[in-house]
């Protein structure tokens, strides 16, 4: 699809230099920047390095030995994977059954995006209300349905055993739930803004040729909305690496007993908690090198053309 | 297209005029730690506001809520030459990069034009730098001692305890609070268990040796403090903690308290502000003495003077605004002013603080405080900010069991 | 969009959609609720209507004398509108540029763009910091210069998921349509403007609002430049009020209400034009 049109190359300065001034100045030099710290003995963010690690590749020894390291890894990758399966394919049934109907379209549109509106700071105080240990909104309706054990002192108190839902047993749904749930309505959004452009002609036709129903989304619009949900695909992941402010705002460090962590917790708090810039530095190298390695690795296999 | 384009040259020039259009009088830049939920905001930007008025210049004020993040900011602007005129900081292990790179101001220089400065001082209680010299004058300090819920006591049978309570005592209250069904100690062991760290730490030892910090995990202090990590496993392996003590945050636990669940709390000063304006009834609290171990007495509590204002050499080196840098120092430490700040707590003036209204807890802190016989400071406010988080954060292993008190110990001497 | 008869029961249809718009709605519903609610009712009771003795005004009386929420509002609206319109404007012209031109080193600059998507931010702001007050843009107290030094790296944040997202629409566009106007004698900035863009529309309409929200919620780059309280934007207010007020929950909600109501003014506004984007049917197979 190389056309005629752009067989002349000099007019691409004009689209390309303003983004990558930018980028150049605002984002890849700092990350160089950074880079060059994962080598470095930095002891606080405001302080100048104190020379060369030793040995200088020292911190990314420490990433495999960092047990807390393995756990975040661990966890990031079972995210990115829920992420994929539960935001991607939740958001592409809503948007396929968005599309079937007439009445409430921008209804629906409108009200899936709210989660996003509304600042993590926030969301995650109504998520720690909802799972509160005493007296929670989850907690108070299982007690009302009898799920919870408890028994009367002889003083005539009460005590339940209230559901810890931050606890080893619990924390991985308290934790991705929310995380799901808030950007379910992002990948919503792009799906049905690709379904619309996905031309009304195209299924006029088919339904002349008699395909309706699931032989249309299977035959018509999933093939069409397969560069969509690419990118769908590849924001989920990159999304679902560097993941914070709900989980840090609910988990704080690593919570329960360093079970919790996840790449993007836990490099913010090596960075910002614990002065440690320099193996914070390289956290974020990691985050980077996984997020190109997946993003690429789902492109080979969902890409349908050669074309990026 | 074009609407939005000219919305944009609009606002970039708005944005270009806006930075012109700014060199009326002396502004000084403010940053303290009197932001966010400070008790003391009132009264500070009260302060500000006279000072304001009095002098007709300006306080460009940066205060922010005082954190681990906050300090690194600061000392970010320090290194990026971005530094206020006027800093409300730490005075101890955290002030020290700034102070070594000299770009605060000591005392002693600014009292050679200013013989005045900092006059309703004592001197001694001022904090000294590692080159010895003084820079910071400070407005007022704190206490950390024991909160106790008298309702939960009272239903429990057990009195408040008084300045001789010993740890065996303490040990069979908390077994009679758990059997009646409450939380005897309201405390988020991952969040905040460094006040408890403190009194354990004590108990090992004495006052007089409180701020020694280990070398290595076998010398005294070292010892000290595996066995302060130790009695934290004792307690938690007894459930004296919250159930949930692992996973709740401090808000939590402290509300827990607050409603009336757990007996004892130990927190600091700027607790006391907290029940004034959540507590139902502020009489069912009080403020009395964490229990005493071996040559510790109950009586002997963690307080002093932590922060201080800092006159940072930029402003003492540009004429316009050193006298008004000076003259910010003065009124907002001066008698009058810091008695609206003290009410219970530690402070240097020579004429002291009076501060008058004390509510019922605040008359318990006072009365308490009277009978302290000795303080010391923080010794977490020694050791670097990476090797607390290290020690902080290993609490939790070293209760359940997954580390040894000894190897969260010297991982945290490691990063010293 | 009319096409054929209906095939899945539209009942059916209509009882999931509802189901998922009842789990989003709710929760603003509940904060919106207890932001009326008398102090301290919250934990014991949130889930009825604050109505007689615990409805209250007092949550929003004390967020509104405890903040200077209309300069904050002022501030929010200058960074994230002119970031806005910057990411906007420079995404589509790159998006455009990857898209169409085959040249060298365009799967390098490919991958770079995909590469920054996952800079977490916490790793280059401090060094982005450090060359703006090298520049004297940061860390002057001066209100406009603080603005700019939050605008200029939001600015950059957002542009590689903007050129990703628009690349994606972009390509969906036929290029027959482009051809035909080259052959009218249309330059390419002209195909540029009068026909990708309005093709694009939703698209580009789809990139504004997350560029906004992005923007406007973004704490963290906010506190780490906007020191003082009068260049203080939205979000950074929501975070200190919510820091001050402990467990008073009523206060909280209060002002997360304050904070979402002008984002939901503006994802409204944008969401009305997606629609006419695509009924107009600018794009014809």
């Amino acid at each position: 699809m190389n056309s005629m049109i752009y067989k002349n190359k000099k007019p691409l300065l004009v689209f390309l230099i303003p983004a990558f001034a930018f980028l150049i100045v605002f984002l890849y030099y700092p990350f160089f920047q950074n880079v060059v710290n994962t080598f470095l003995k930095i002891g606080g963010l405001g302080r100048a390095p104190e020379g060369l690690n030793t040995p200088w590749y020292e911190n990314y020894q420490r990433l495999f030995t960092d047990p807390y390291m393995h756990t975040a890894l661990k966890n990031t990758l079972l995210l990115t994977l829920c992420t994929i399966v539960f935001q991607v394919g939740i958001a592409l049934i809503l948007a396929l059954l968005v599309d079937t109907i007439r009445v409430g379209t921008q209804f629906f549109r409108t009200v899936y995006f709210f989660p996003i509106v509304i600042s993590a700071t926030a969301l995650g105080l109504m998520f720690n209300l909802i799972f509160l240990y005493k007296g929670g909104m989850v907690n108070q309706l299982l007690l009302s349905l009898g799920k919870l054990p408890y028994e009367v002192k002889p003083s005539g108190k009460v005590l339940v055993e209230w559901l810890d839902w931050k606890d080893q047993a619990h924390f991985l749904f308290t934790m991705f739930m929310p995380v799901m749930w808030q950007y379910v309505g992002f990948y919503f959004v792009i799906l049905v803004t690709g379904l619309n452009n996905i031309s009304p002609d195209l299924f006029e036709a088919a339904a002349l040729d008699g395909a309706d129903g699931w032989k249309r989304t299977r035959y018509i619009t999933l093939p069409l909305l397969r560069n969509v949900l690419c990118t769908c695909l590849v924001l989920a992941i990159t999304g679902a690496l560097k993941v914070f402010d709900l989980p840090w705002v609910m988990f704080g460090a690593g919570m329960p007993e360093n079970q919790g962590w996840l790449t993007g917790t836990y490099m913010y708090d090596q960075t910002f908690n614990r002065m440690n810039v320099d193996y914070g530095s390289t956290i974020a190298v990691l985050i980077v090198v996984l997020g190109v390695v997946l993003s690429n690795a789902a492109n080979r296999i969902f890409r349908p053309s050669e074309d990026l | 297209m074009k609407k939005a384009l000219a919305l944009l040259l609009a606002l970039i020039m708005a944005l270009s005029l806006g930075a012109v259009a700014y060199a009326d009088g002396v502004t000084l830049n403010v940053v303290t730690s009197y932001g966010g939920d400070d008790g003391n905001r009132g009264n500070f930007e009260a302060a500000v506001k006279a000072y304001e008025a009095s002098t007709g210049n300006k306080v460009n004020d940066g205060s922010a809520t005082s954190n681990e993040e906050w300090k690194a900011k600061v000392l970010t602007d320090f290194e990026t030459g971005s530094e206020p005129d006027v800093l409300f900081f730490f005075t101890n292990a955290d002030a020290e990069p700034f102070i070594k790179a000299d770009k605060v101001v000591s005392i002693e220089e600014i009292r050679a034009e200013y013989p005045d400065y900092a006059s309703n001082m004592r001197d001694s209680m001022l904090a000294v730098a590692s080159d010895g010299k003084q820079y910071a004058v400070p407005s007022y300090g704190y206490w950390e001692n024991m909160f106790v819920n008298k309702a939960v006591l009272d239903d429990c049978g057990i009195a408040v305890p008084g300045p001789d309570y010993t740890w065996d005592q303490f040990l069979a209250d908390c077994e009679t609070i758990k059997g009646n069904g409450y939380t005897p100690i309201a405390c988020s062991l991952v969040e905040v268990p460094h006040y408890w760290f403190e009194f354990l730490v004590m108990n090992n030892g004495t006052v007089e040796n409180h701020l020694d910090v280990p070398a290595s995990v076998d010398d005294e202090a070292g010892a000290k403090w595996v066995a302060a990590l130790e009695d934290f496993k004792t307690l938690y392996e007894a459930g004296y903690f919250p159930a949930n003590t692992l996973t709740a945050s401090d808000a939590e636990t402290v509300e827990m308290f607050n409603q009336g669940e757990a007996a004892f709390l130990i927190d600091g000063s700027w607790k006391v502000g907290y029940f004034t304006e959540n507590a139902a009834d502020l009489n069912d609290f009080a403020i009395s003495y964490v229990p005493a171990k071996g040559e510790r007495k109950a009586s002997e509590a963690i307080g002093g003077i932590s922060m201080g204002y800092f006159i940072t050499r930029k402003a003492w080196d540009d004429p316009a605004k050193r006298e008004a840098a000076v003259e910010f120092v003065t009124q907002l430490t001066s008698d009058e002013v810091l008695s609206t700040f003290v009410t219970t707590e530690v402070t240097a003036l020579i004429n002291g603080a009076k501060p008058s209204g004390l509510n019922p807890l605040q008359q318990s802190a006072a009365d308490a405080n009277a009978n302290i016989t000795a303080i010391a400071g923080a010794v977490q406010d020694t050791i670097t900010g990476e090797a607390k988080a290290d020690l902080f954060g290993n609490i939790q292993n070293v209760v359940t069991g997954k580390m040894s008190a000894a190897d969260a110990v010297a991982a945290a001497i490691a990063l010293n | 969009m009319n096409y054929g008869t209906k095939r899945i029961p539209h009942i059916l249809t209509y009882l999931v959609l509802s189901l998922w718009a009842l789990t989003t709605i709710y929760p603003f519903i509940w904060v919106a609720l207890n932001s009326f609610r008398k102090k301290g009712l919250i934990l014991s009771d949130s889930f009825s209507i604050p109505l007689g003795e615990s409805f209250t005004w007092d949550n929003y009386i004390t967020a509104w004398q405890r903040a200077d929420f209309k300069n904050a509002y002022l501030n929010s609206f200058l960074i994230s509108g002119t970031v806005t319109v910057f990411v906007v404007i420079i995404a589509g012209l790159a998006a455009y540029g990857l898209v169409r031109y085959r040249f060298r080193g365009r799967n390098l600059l490919y991958s770079l763009i995909m590469a920054g998507m996952m800079f977490p931010v916490f790793s280059t702001i401090i060094p982005v910091f450090r060359l703006e007050v090298m520049l004297g843009i940061a860390g002057t107290g001066n209100r406009w210069l603080s603005l700019l030094a939050v605008i200029l790296p939001q600015i950059a944040g957002n542009l590689c998921f903007a050129i990703i997202i628009l690349m994606g629409f972009i390509q969906s566009v036929p290029i027959d349509l482009e051809e035909s106007a080259y052959l009218d004698g249309c330059s390419v900035f002209q195909i540029y403007f009068h026909i990708i863009m309005p093709a694009a529309k939703s698209s580009f309409a789809t990139v504004a609002i997350f560029a906004f929200l992005w923007s406007y919620n973004d704490l963290f780059t906010q506190s780490f430049f906007l020191r003082y309280p009068q260049e203080r934007a939205i979000t950074g207010l929501l975070n200190e009020i919510s820091s001050q007020a402990g467990v008073n929950y009523g206060l909280m909600a209060s002002s997360v209400v304050l904070v979402v109501i002008p984002v939901l003014i503006v994802y409204i506004c944008l969401q009305k034009h997606i629609i006419r984007g695509l009924t107009a049917g600018a794009i014809k197979g």
